[in-house]
């Protein structure tokens, strides 16, 4: 009992310390969370998105259909409203179509018990034909569908639309795992070492041998609050960027936790190895970048590794930061499960293990 | 022998390179006593404190404190002694009263950290960081941390070396009125003067080797038995009695 008493208040000490500690604070916490709002207000001015205002005269299931799957693009932004308001908006440039859903549209004639032809009013901005046109084109496609459905000819060609999910992805999709990746690693690695070799250096870690309470108490103690804030990380940038940055989690949010938590451990070895290597503070520092930055630079955190040559992956692809940023986009964008990352796992579990005992065999309290 | 709380016997330590620091050194410090070990720098005196301690691993012989063998159980030992480390500093970004019950808790103690800190006249401190302290009052609160865990024996380290003559006679009074009130205290130093005023007995170590232990009285009527005889007369007073009594005894922290 007395070993957890001073485990716990170890570890509460810790996270005051941490959060005390403004430089600690700034590069893990406030930095990261910079880095998603520069990016995501970047991607999001790229991205165009097309803003459709629909008035719906019609009460039936088909116009109601219909506009569900307008809405369900993500590159249209769908207001319902009176038409003598969207043809305002239209007027001011606020939008790039109007469209108009008449009051018979899939009305069904009592006698014939089929549906009676109707037509769709749409205007399009001409400031901006574009976009105005493209809306036009898709509003086609899905009536051309409704049509042949409705008719039931045969579809005799039809469109493999596989790959209008990743087109839905924007930068930010593929920038936020790989910003979470190289948060957890300098949490790991810096915060770990920079903490370590100072308390050495200092003789703080002598201090607290000379109590009864075991200085791997301390250790574990750390390794706690670095969890913890690695935890608060991917809240923090997964809820800022789902929330304004439209950050898509097309997976399960425990597994993407699990990955973080397991990346932590293992850029706590690597920080608990260079702060074992590091005589003083001026030794961690090349040695935490030297660690790092060919991972920062190789491991796809800030564009694709699939340009490079192959003898080059055959390397960076086992990199532990490759890994994590892998496992972490994967879930991210296609919502990947957990069967099918069984090898960043294994890559992330043996490198783990390997940097712990590299750790444990370096390490002095001195 | 039960006067005795600290027993050293034949105590040897070679560090892995091959250099032997303590070359079978023995001793007793009595209950109540401040026993002084004296020495030149790389004498042994740190090393030799560090294995009575529980800090550093015994190469051979023995050091019991209070009847227990600190080799066996060096965690049993610590929870019955205070140690100030030399130069030892402390977590950044705590306060004084933080890092008191962070002790607190690292012996699973209670003692009232006000209480303590007005022990070592540092209760106006308690708000502030350990950095922001000067040289004295560090060493006073690091004393303070020692008596955290209402230990027996407290070990000080070098405790006033960079101090300056008012922090000293200072720090002097804070340790004999630490040993007042029963507390053991075994203090290294290498200033004669304060080895004078504060020890009961001495021991001289160098190079590893204990030369001569006993009351400085006595060693000091050994060597004057041997006929020695000093190379300048005794000056009634010294340049230090002129220094403090121009800059007064009042702390300047």
């Amino acid at each position: 009992m007395k070993g957890f008493r001073s485990l716990w208040t170890l570890t509460a000490v810790s996270i005051k310390m941490y959060f005390r500690n403004r430089t600690a604070v700034f590069f893990t916490l406030f930095l990261p969370l910079v880095f998603i709002a520069v990016f995501g207000l970047l991607s999001k001015s790229s991205a165009p998105i097309i803003k459709l205002d629909i008035t719906n005269q019609s009460h039936s299931e088909l116009a109601s259909g219909f506009i569900t799957a307008l809405d369900k693009i993500s590159t249209f932004d769908v207001t319902q409203t009176s038409e003598q308001n969207a043809a305002n908006q239209l007027g001011k440039g606020k939008i790039d179509l109007q469209v108009i859903i008449p009051a018979d549209f899939g009305q069904m004639n009592s006698k014939t018990h089929q549906i009676e032809p109707t037509q769709l009013t749409t205007h399009y901005n001409q400031a901006s034909p574009g976009n105005g046109q493209t809306a036009n084109l898709v509003l086609g496609q899905i009536l051309a569908g409704i049509n042949s459905g409705i008719s039931h000819t045969p579809q005799i060609i039809s469109l493999d639309s596989t790959g209008v999910k990743t087109n839905n992805l924007t930068e930010i999709d593929f920038l936020l795992p790989g910003i979470l990746g190289m948060t957890i690693m300098q949490l790991g690695i810096f915060s770990v070492a920079f903490a370590f070799v100072s308390m050495k250096t200092t003789g703080m870690l002598r201090r607290i041998q000379a109590t009864p309470t075991h200085p791997v108490n301390f250790v574990i103690a750390q390794a706690i609050t670095r969890l913890i804030i690695g935890v608060l990380d991917v809240a923090l940038l997964v809820g800022l960027g789902v929330v304004f940055f439209g950050f898509h989690l097309l997976g399960s949010l425990v597994l993407f936790m699990f990955f973080a938590i397991l990346g932590t451990l293992v850029f706590l070895a690597f920080g608990f190895a260079v702060a074992g290597f590091a005589k003083d503070e001026n030794a961690a520092a090349p040695i935490a970048n030297i660690v790092s930055f060919p991972m920062l630079l190789l491991s796809g955190v800030f564009f694709p590794s699939t340009g490079f040559p192959t003898w080059l992956r055959a390397i960076t692809d086992r990199l532990p930061l490759t890994y994590l940023v892998d496992a972490l986009r994967s879930i991210a964008n296609q919502g990947t499960p957990i069967t099918q990352l069984g090898g960043d796992v294994l890559g992330l579990t043996i490198w783990g293990i390997v940097m712990f005992f590299v750790a444990v065999k370096v390490f002095s309290w001195e | 022998m039960a006067d005795y709380l600290i027993e050293v016997s034949d105590l040897r330590k070679v560090y892995s390179g091959g250099f032997e620091a303590v070359k079978g050194v023995s001793f007793s410090v009595k209950k109540g006593e401040v026993f002084g070990i004296l020495g030149p720098n790389g004498a042994g005196k740190t090393t030799t404190l560090e294995m009575i301690e529980g800090m550093r691993p015994i190469t051979s012989g023995k050091a019991t404190i209070d009847g227990i063998d600190v080799a066996k159980d060096p965690y049993a030992v610590k929870q019955r002694i205070g140690i100030q480390l030399q130069a030892s500093s402390f977590f950044p970004n705590l306060t004084l009263l933080e890092l008191l019950k962070l002790f607190n808790d690292l012996y699973a103690d209670s003692s009232d950290p006000m209480e303590l800190l007005k022990e070592v006249d540092l209760e106006d401190k308690a708000k502030s960081e350990a950095k922001q302290l000067s040289g004295g009052q560090k060493q006073r609160f690091s004393i303070a941390t020692t008596l955290v865990n209402k230990p027996v024996a407290i070990f000080l380290d070098e405790p006033t070396t960079g101090l300056d003559p008012q922090a000293r006679r200072n720090l002097w009074s804070l340790v004999q009125q630490i040993q007042k009130k029963g507390t053991t205290v075994i203090l290294t130093t290498h200033y004669m003067d304060e080895a004078q005023v504060l020890c009961h007995r001495v021991a001289i170590m160098d190079e590893g080797k204990i030369i001569a232990l006993d009351t400085p009285k006595a060693l000091i009527n050994q060597l004057l038995g041997r006929g020695f005889k000093p190379k300048t007369t005794v000056a009634p007073a010294t340049l230090e009695d002129v220094f403090i009594d121009l800059t007064g005894k009042e702390l300047r922290d």
